[in-house]
């Protein structure tokens, strides 16, 4: 029986040709993106679930109060790691983590750039990385340690085998002996270092501020003891902090390190998404386009039924049951799905790379037994789901009056079709005007004007003799052809870096608690940078007073609450400082968040960035001879650059994702919706072909016709972004609410899509229907 | 074999109900050839499913081979049917997408019969009606006269009691139509039960027994073979 029904099956694939192809480039498309999602899906949610102890480990995070809401924050004191371990019983292991740093290092005439992290010495007993070389109970534990991965033991040493021992030359000064060489760190985790260096020295030498409980800085992570309650250890962490510091209002909390990578983001002290929500976003847009693509079986199998239904009226009339019939169209519909199974992966195959580069992910198609299962558990739901409505139908037709041949199609069955159509049509539209409006905020918020010249700044480390003659370097790099300006400074603007709530003034409401980003700068930085300014002045070398001096933006001028702001003092850190002018606000972090207050203060020796402007045109030039005159100044230094508009622009690397993925979704969604209206195009044409040679016959032109022919089709569609326009507006409204800066939801966005989408459907149904018209009606009347 | 008692049906036309069959009472034996005849629109082929159990009364008895078939579900009606009865239609109405043999093999394949013995059994058939050449043909590279062949070859390959057929020959040209009669009464005397709908009387006289229709009642019941007449 299965054979008879595997030959019948291919039989009717090939009797109808375009039905059968369209379904088959519905599927196999509609799987391939099906397939490309699971498996992004499936890598988001593998990330860093990799380690043995996985439900052990924590990450120690804040939530801090302030007038203006909760920020939650993976920042912690330094002294934190060692004192939850000497405290809480319930806490085996407590590390801290320093943000990685690109570090010189070098051995020998060799000296390599690399990404290098301080860690806890407990390190790997938390995080069991494999390793190929020394033992986690020894590893980073002397304080001249360092654990360096497999591949820049490679680079430093030629192989991995003798690198154990030897001696790393770090920022041309300290001298570390390698202790551990651990395997490539895994695509599936979220840290990223290509060296490790014990924290506890880094500590002592940074004793300062890392000792200071009130300020926060590097990452705290935990591992909890074996049967240990987490909410009985968040209820003894809480107060930690505030125990140590004075009117704090810090309340730390555990999260299980890899609920971070989806669950990662809070709103108000409250857990609120991450980037679950694009998995979710995804898994829902797989689940349409394949429904899409059901959709077109379906329609296009019920409306070419009548020839199927002479084979079911006269099976039933030879003791086929409904239920040994259903199970034939279902095999049927399952069949075709398996052949779009094989065109599908090799799609998948082939657009792997192009969609690893677009996700920056390392995704390989392996067919491990469970991924296989799913492929094919995947590819049978959709047979089932695209047969069932066909199965049904086919299956309960009457025989008597299929075989009389009186049978139409009932007015049901017709609505049925054209709700599908009208759900194809509705997602279609929702993605289009999606995709127009996702590009038009991208585009919006990159070219947003910030408030300085971000496009020409470059910056790198100010590292070996810079830290001692940046003056010097100054000069010369001011000389230089192609360098317009330049200075140095703390961070790179991009994002909140340094913040302080200790920022006093007189009349200040002694419950208001808000963060002021404190910048530290270097001379010229403003003119460096192109930032205006308000009123007052800049930081000048003429002035000799001006390490106590201070700038404000607009918005910290405002929240004061001072009319005249120059030549006022207010106190920062307990000290006293004059307010030598105002800044124009300007965007430092990204257009989620409203602008902050935000300070500049004169402090040269923690500017640690050197920050040029380039001239217009003439960067190459520049950058080459900045890199020149810095390797004069460190020779055997790699020069290693940033652009601060790269930087900027990686702030919406996510919506930048979304934006592109979701263009190619839509565009695949209004494929597969098109090629079936495609091929009901045809069937309706083939269907009145007597009805428009008899018109003909009497009169009809051919625009008659025409219209005759589109207008249902056209209805539909309009029907469908009726239908889709209060949707995809709420949507969109939505997705917007989490910029500040933002673009007017203008229906225009709406009105486009509607065209779009309109004139792609006139010109897939036009085609068909000017075809028909315009045959001669002899042509028509000669089957009858 | 077939006893039909006081059978009514009809068909709902807007609120009314339309009578096609009114009171129809019949007796078939075994072995028997019956033709009806009728008017076109009289009823007959809704009497032939009705028989053929494709289709139900809406009143009255049908016992066939013993077994009150107006009593049973779909499920039982099914079995009785796929096993005892075969169709011949007027368009043939063979399956296009399936070749000669594949179509004579089909009902055998929902009897569940193995595949050893369908192809000994479909063999035998088309050796029978001397179809063996044109076996892998599909129905639309054969001419009407030799779908018809196969369709009849289809309803009896597995050995009905019953073979129905409504007006088997009404699209075939005379000589085809002979062909097909001359077919049906060898099956008859090779034992077959045998209803035929046909507005034929030459046709009419391959059987033994003309049941008449009209207006919904049996109008007039003759039995040929024994030149007797009863009008009821
Ligand atoms: N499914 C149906 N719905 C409504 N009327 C029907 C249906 N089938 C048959 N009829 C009506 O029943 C009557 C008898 O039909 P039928 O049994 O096919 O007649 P015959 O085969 O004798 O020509 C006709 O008037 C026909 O219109
Ligand atoms: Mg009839």
């Amino acid at each position: 029986m299965i054979k008879h029904n595997i030959k019948l099956a291919l039989r009717s694939f090939m009797r109808h040709k375009s039905s059968f192809f369209i379904n088959l480039i519905g599927l196999s498309t509609g799987l391939a993106c099906a397939l490309l999602i699971l498996l992004w899906a499936r890598d988001e949610m593998k990330m860093d679930k990799l380690f043995a102890l996985d439900d052990r480990i924590f990450q120690v995070m804040e939530h801090q109060d302030y007038s203006d809401g909760i920020l939650t924050t993976k920042s912690t004191p330094g002294p934190l790691s060692s004192a939850l371990v000497e405290e809480i019983p319930e806490i085996e292991y407590a590390i801290t983590i320093i943000d990685p740093g690109k570090y010189n290092l070098r051995v020998d005439k060799k000296s390599i750039r690399a990404s290098g992290v301080y860690v806890g010495k407990d390190y790997f007993k938390i995080f069991d990385l494999p390793l190929i070389n020394g033992n986690s109970d020894q590893i980073l534990s002397a304080d001249n340690n360092i654990a360096i991965s497999e591949s820049l033991a490679k680079s430093l040493f030629g192989t991995a085998d003798q690198a154990i021992g030897q001696a790393i030359e770090f920022e041309g000064v300290d001298l570390y002996t390698i202790n551990g060489i651990f395997e490539d760190l895994p695509d599936n985790f979220s840290q990223n270092f290509d060296f490790l260096l014990p924290y506890e020295p880094y500590y002592q030498e940074n004793i300062a501020w890392l000792s200071n409980w009130g300020s926060n800085s590097p990452h705290t992570m935990v591992l909890l003891a074996q049967g240990a309650n987490e909410d009985l250890v968040n209820e003894k962490i809480g107060d930690f902090i505030k125990k140590r510091v004075e009117n704090s209002q810090v309340t730390l909390f555990l999260k299980k390190y890899s609920d971070l990578h989806l669950y990662g983001n809070y709103r108000n002290g409250k857990q609120a998404g991450g980037r679950i929500e694009y998995v979710r976003l995804f898994s829902l847009i797989a689940i349409f386009i394949l429904f899409i693509a059901c959709i077109n079986f379906m329609n296009l199998s019920t409306a070419r039924a009548s020839r199927r239904a002479k084979e079911v009226g006269v099976k039933k009339t030879i003791g086929a049951r409904q239920q040994s019939l259903i199970y034939q169209f279902l095999s049927e519909s399952i069949l075709l799905t398996l052949v779009s199974l094989i065109i599908a992966l090799s799609l998948v195959q082939l657009t792997l790379p192009q969609f690893n580069l677009l996700t920056n992910k390392q995704i390989a198609l392996d067919f491990s037994t469970d991924l296989v299962l799913i492929f094919l558990g995947i590819s049978i739901i959709t047979g089932l789901i695209a047969g069932s409505y066909p199965a049904l139908y086919l299956s309960s037709i009457n025989p008597i009056n299929v075989l009389k041949g009186t049978m139409k199609s009932s007015l049901g069955e017709l609505w049925v079709r054209k709700g599908l159509v009208v759900f194809q049509f509705t997602i279609s539209f929702i993605l289009i005007a999606a995709v127009l409006i996702v590009f038009k905020q991208i585009q919006y918020i990159q070219n947003q004007q910030i408030g300085y010249d971000k496009d020409q700044l470059v910056y790198f480390n100010r590292d070996g003799r810079l830290q001692n003659q940046i003056e010097a370097f100054f000069t010369q790099a001011k000389e230089l052809e192609g360098v317009q300006n330049i200075s140095s400074i703390a961070h790179n603007l991009v994002g909140q870096q340094n913040n302080t709530r200790s920022v006093e003034w007189e009349g200040k409401d002694p419950t208001l608690d808000l963060l002021f980003e404190n910048v530290r700068v270097n001379y010229d930085l403003l003119e460096t940078i192109g930032i205006d300014l308000k009123e007052g002045r800049a930081f000048s070398r003429e002035y000799g007073t001006d390490s106590s001096a201070i700038l404000l933006n607009e918005t910290a001028v405002s929240i004061i609450g001072m009319t005249e702001p120059v030549g006022q003092r207010i106190k920062i850190f307990g000290e006293e400082r004059e307010i030598i002018g105002v800044i124009k606000d300007f965007q430092f972090q990204s257009a989620r968040q409203e602008i902050k207050p935000l300070f500049f203060q004169l402090v040269p020796h923690y500017s640690w960035l050197m920050m040029a402007s380039l001239e217009k045109g003439k960067e190459s030039v520049g950058l080459k001879n900045l890199e020149t005159l810095y390797e004069s100044f460190n020779p055997g230094f790699a020069f290693d650059y940033s652009f601060v508009d790269e930087q900027y622009a990686k702030q919406y690397v996510a919506e930048q994702r979304v934006g592109v993925l979701s263009r190619y979704f839509a565009g695949i969604a209004i494929i597969i919706s098109c090629l079936g209206l495609f091929g009901l195009a045809i069937f309706t044409a083939e269907r009145r072909k007597k009805e428009i040679g008899i018109r003909k016959v009497l009169g009809a032109t051919i625009q008659n016709i025409l219209t005759l022919l589109t207008k249902d089709f056209i209805g539909i569609v309009l029907f469908a972004i009726l239908v889709g326009l209060p949707i995809a507006y709420i949507l969109s409204k939505n997705w917007l609410n989490r910029f500040v800066f933002k673009i007017d939801l203008d229906i225009g966005y709406f009105g486009l899509a509607a065209l779009l989408m309109l004139i792609i459907a006139i010109l897939t149904i036009g085609s068909q229907a000017l075809q028909a018209a315009r045959m001669a009606p002899k042509e028509y009347l000669r089957n009858e | 074999m077939i006893h039909l008692k006081n059978i009514a049906r009809y068909y709902k036309r807007g609120f009314q109900k339309s009578w096609v069959l009114k009171d129809i009472s019949l007796d078939i034996n075994e072995g028997e050839f019956v033709t009806i005849m009728g008017p076109s629109g009289a009823g007959k082929t809704t009497l032939l499913n009705i028989i053929g159990m494709l289709d139900q009364a809406d009143g009255g008895e049908y016992t066939f081979m013993h077994e009150p078939v107006h009593r049973f579900n779909e499920r039982r009606r099914n079995e009785l049917h796929k096993h005892h009865i075969g169709f011949v239609f007027q368009a043939y109405h063979l399956i296009d997408d399936l070749t000669v043999y594949e179509n004579i093999e089909t009902p055998l394949l929902y009897r569940g019969i193995k595949g050893k013995d369908r192809k000994s059994m479909v063999a035998e058939v088309l050796d029978r009606f001397n179809i063996v050449a044109k076996k892998d043909l599909f129905p639309e590279q054969l001419s009407g006269g030799q779908q018809q062949l196969v369709g009849i070859a289809r309803a009896i390959v597995g050995r009905p009691k019953l073979l129905l057929a409504d007006e088997p020959t009404g699209n075939l040209h005379t000589q085809q139509g002979i062909e097909i009669m001359d077919l049906f009464k060898q099956l008859h005397a090779d034992g077959m039960t045998i209803i035929q709908v046909t507005h034929s009387e030459e046709n009419a006289k391959y059987g033994e027994r003309i049941v008449r229709l009209l207006d919904g009642f049996v109008r007039q019941d003759e039995s040929s073979a024994k030149e007797e007449k009863s009008v009821s």
